[in-house]
């Protein structure tokens, strides 16, 4: 994680008040600005290696969300975040931005990276899960039109196993190296 | 050509005598007449593999033979086949539907659980129903449909999301709806159902997400569900079986899997074993057959010991009861996902005394053919491998091992066909080298549970083929090589013919005897899907969908076409 992403999550917690993020007192409308903080007022994140969240799959959503109350999934930002949240808050503020409109970054892969990146992408049959078109569906997320940045951080975090909340990613990842990682995380961005 | 047609693939002496100007005229008239919505009665179910008429079962009839008894399409006229009619659904994706015809009126699924009536003259829409779908779908290769079961005056399908829905067949209106199991724990519906005496017979996927796999029947009226087989029983432990069905070495470690099952204790709940395609229903005996697919998780055997019964196997069991009638496993303890998917077909076949008896075929992703005696599901003898095997049976590591064929087959969930009087079963393969990597991980709780990865080589030729396999021999009779692995299924006709289709959007027919190639059509879209036959007004009609696949990622489409031999 950079330096300054985590400082400026911290700083959004400290501005609000942990007291802020107890469920009791918090309401869905505070709790979705939080996460707007972050993830963008558009939908465009503040920070190249945030995911876009507006229009992700619900369940793809929510089921992070328990992970990264129960430490599945560790992150210095989320984990503190959700603490206190319920299942009940936990699937309502990934409804709220399942339903949202997938921005559009206007990312445009290099057309090397484009190639590579699907043959990459073959190899390890992503569209079994994630569907042609990388649209996702349910608890598998959509990659179409991602933040490159992010995208390429998520799989490198499986492959070095600092993310274990899908552990069939890691063991796929680390038959990957890196150069392809990068291609497919561009060429997925891209589309 | 047209002499060996009549020699080979006709055996009625009547047909003989009349051919080729009255094949319509024989297969209308037994059958029945078009658009009077007729209510579907056992006794048509029954007598499918005679009907002309009709297409009422997924794979043609109870015994699943694929074979279509309708000959006015044939080796000698093929070359004059156009499409009908082509309808386009809503949904543009991965396609694997058979169509269903009853008296003229069409049924076909596609992704996502929407099923379409159409008038099966003309692909005009009926009826359109869209399965109000929740927001947990758990599914390992696509969010795919292979179709409904008919039966009185309803329409059965499962869903994605675990459910069994009954519709009313004029309306598409929903009657009823039963939930099958838990999505959220990696339970759900693509296969088709069977309906048989009144049960609506369904499996389950999910063996890769840490499922207990089953075979449910339900009331045909209400939904109830009347008996459960578990496809894991509580003691999957079985005997320490150190050899595949073939005789090779699968190179496990007992000594430490005894070990392992001291510290664990039997798998059985997390065990997987899907069923993922119909059941054979052999009426005279009141069994059922299917076979179970792979242990959960896939590469990782450390967290699994034993046999793992009864996944990679062919199963049978009583029709009324649902209990246990006999098992054959092919892989014990798989640690490669090459298991058992495409449906079983019943015919009769020769045992090694040389006599008929009735048998059991299975077309494995190992890329052998199995033939089983019915009677205790013991097997007689495997074919010739119909792909490249090599470094079988290596076991995965973490940095990946080569092995073919890769773990898609070898024959996928794709059905099979026969031409009994030819003695021939036709499948369709898949040759995709793979490298196998195992990565030791816990039940993560409902998450995809492969215990590591299946990676595509790259820079290794891909391709696949069409095989006739003699099943009283197992010798492989011929073979077609396609430039694309082969997904989808494949229809035997009483016209001498084969029809299959390919990723590249290319549908084929073959000659059934020689596998010439006769006719094709270029479809736009993967052709993935096992196409079917009906006959409406006197004149027969091939239909297939082409939606492409997901599982291979060949392009989707969302086209029903209808073929009919032109003017």
């Amino acid at each position: 994680m950079k330096l300054s992403s985590f400082g400026a999550g911290l700083g959004l917690l400290l501005v609000l008040g942990t007291g802020a993020l107890a469920q009791d007192e918090q309401t869905m409308e505070e709790l979705v600005e939080l996460c707007t903080t972050c993830h963008g007022e558009e939908g465009r994140p503040i920070e190249p290696d945030y995911p876009i969240i507006w229009g992700q799959e619900f369940y793809y959503l929510y089921v992070q969300l328990k992970d990264y109350k129960s430490g599945r999934r560790a992150n210095e930002i989320m984990q503190p975040i959700v603490e206190e949240l319920s299942k009940d808050q936990m699937k309502a503020v990934a409804q709220v931005f399942a339903d949202k409109e997938w921005p559009r970054i206007g990312f445009a892969a290099e057309e090397s990276d484009i190639k590579s990146g699907q043959t990459a992408a073959s190899a390890g049959q992503c569209t079994q899960c994630h569907l042609g078109g990388y649209n996702g569906n349910s608890r598998n997320p959509r990659l179409a039109g991602q933040n490159p940045a992010y995208l390429e951080r998520t799989m490198l975090e499986f492959k070095d196993k600092t993310r274990l909340n899908a552990p069939d990613k890691g063991a796929l990842f680390r038959a990957y190296d890196d150069a392809d990682i990068t291609a497919m995380a561009n060429f997925m961005a891209g589309m | 050509m047209l002499k060996r047609f009549l020699m080979a693939g006709l055996s009625g002496a009547a047909l003989l005598a009349t051919m080729p100007m009255s094949f319509a005229a024989e297969e209308t008239g037994s059958g029945t007449l078009y658009g009077d919505m007729q209510t579907v009665t056992q006794d048509m179910l029954d007598r499918a593999a005679g009907d002309g008429n009709n297409y009422l079962h997924t794979n043609g009839d109870y015994a699943q033979t694929r074979y279509y008894p309708a000959s006015q399409i044939n080796i000698a006229n093929v070359r004059d086949l156009r499409p009908a009619w082509i309808f386009q659904t809503e949904v543009v994706d991965s396609m694997e539907t058979t169509p269903i015809v009853v008296n003229g009126v069409m049924y076909v699924t596609t992704s996502f659980n929407h099923v379409y009536a159409l008038d099966a003259r003309t692909g005009e829409e009926i009826w359109h129903y869209k399965h109000n779908m929740g927001p947990i779908t758990t599914y390992c290769c696509g969010p795919n449909n292979r179709g409904v079961a008919v039966y009185g005056d309803m329409v059965y399908m499962g869903t994605l999301d675990a459910k069994m829905v009954g519709l009313d067949a004029k309306t598409g209106k929903l009657v009823w709806e039963t939930e099958l199991a838990d999505p959220e724990l990696g339970y759900s519906e693509t296969m088709a159902p069977t309906v048989v005496d009144g049960k609506v017979l369904i499996g389950t996927n999910g063996g890769e997400y840490g499922i207990r796999g089953f075979v449910k029947a339900l009331d045909w009226k209400t939904g109830e569900v009347l008996w459960t087989f578990h496809t894991t029983p509580e003691n999957s432990v079985g005997e320490w079986t150190t050899h595949d069905a073939t005789g090779r070495d699968m190179l496990r470690d007992i000594e430490a899997e005894k070990k392992a099952l001291e510290e664990m204790g039997d798998p059985y709940e997390t065990l997987g074993g899907g069923v993922w395609q119909n059941p054979a229903v052999d009426k005279e005996t009141g069994r059922i057959f299917f076979v179970v697919g792979n242990p959960s998780p896939d590469l990782d055997g450390s967290l699994r010991p034993g046999d793992n019964l009864y996944t990679d196997s062919l199963v049978s069991v009583d029709l009324e009861t649902g209990e246990y009638v006999c098992h054959f496993q092919y892989i014990a303890h798989d640690v490669w996902d090459l298991d058992a998917v495409s449906p079983p077909i019943l015919v009769d076949v020769m045992n090694d005394a040389g006599e008929m008896v009735p048998g059991v075929l299975h077309g494995g992703k190992t890329g052998h053919v199995y033939v089983h005696n019915r009677d205790d599901c013991s097997l007689i003898r495997h074919s010739e491998a119909m792909v490249p095997q090599e470094n079988m049976w290596v076991l995965p590591t973490a940095e990946g091992e080569r092995m073919l064929p890769g773990a898609n087959g070898g024959v996928e969930w794709s059905p099979m066909a026969v031409n009994e009087s030819l003695g021939l079963t036709y499948a369709i393969n898949l040759h995709q080298p793979m490298t196998y990597h195992v990565e030791s991980t816990p039940y993560p709780e409902g998450k995809l549970w492969l215990g590591g990865a299946f990676k595509v080589i790259p820079e290794e030729r891909q391709w696949g083929n069409v095989t006739a396999v003699d099943y009283h021999t197992g010798d492989i009779r011929w073979k077609v090589k396609t430039e694309q692995p082969m997904i989808g299924g494949i229809l035997a006709t009483a016209g001498g013919l084969v029809f299959t289709g390919e990723g590249n959007g290319q549908f084929k027919a073959y000659d059934a005897e020689t596998g010439s190639q006769l006719w094709k059509f270029q479809a736009g879209a993967g052709v993935n899907a096992p196409p079917s036959s009906y006959t409406v007004e006197g004149q027969q009609y091939i239909v297939v969908a082409a939606g492409g696949n997901a599982q291979l990622d060949y392009k989707r489409g969302n086209n029903i076409i209808a073929f009919t031999l032109g003017d």
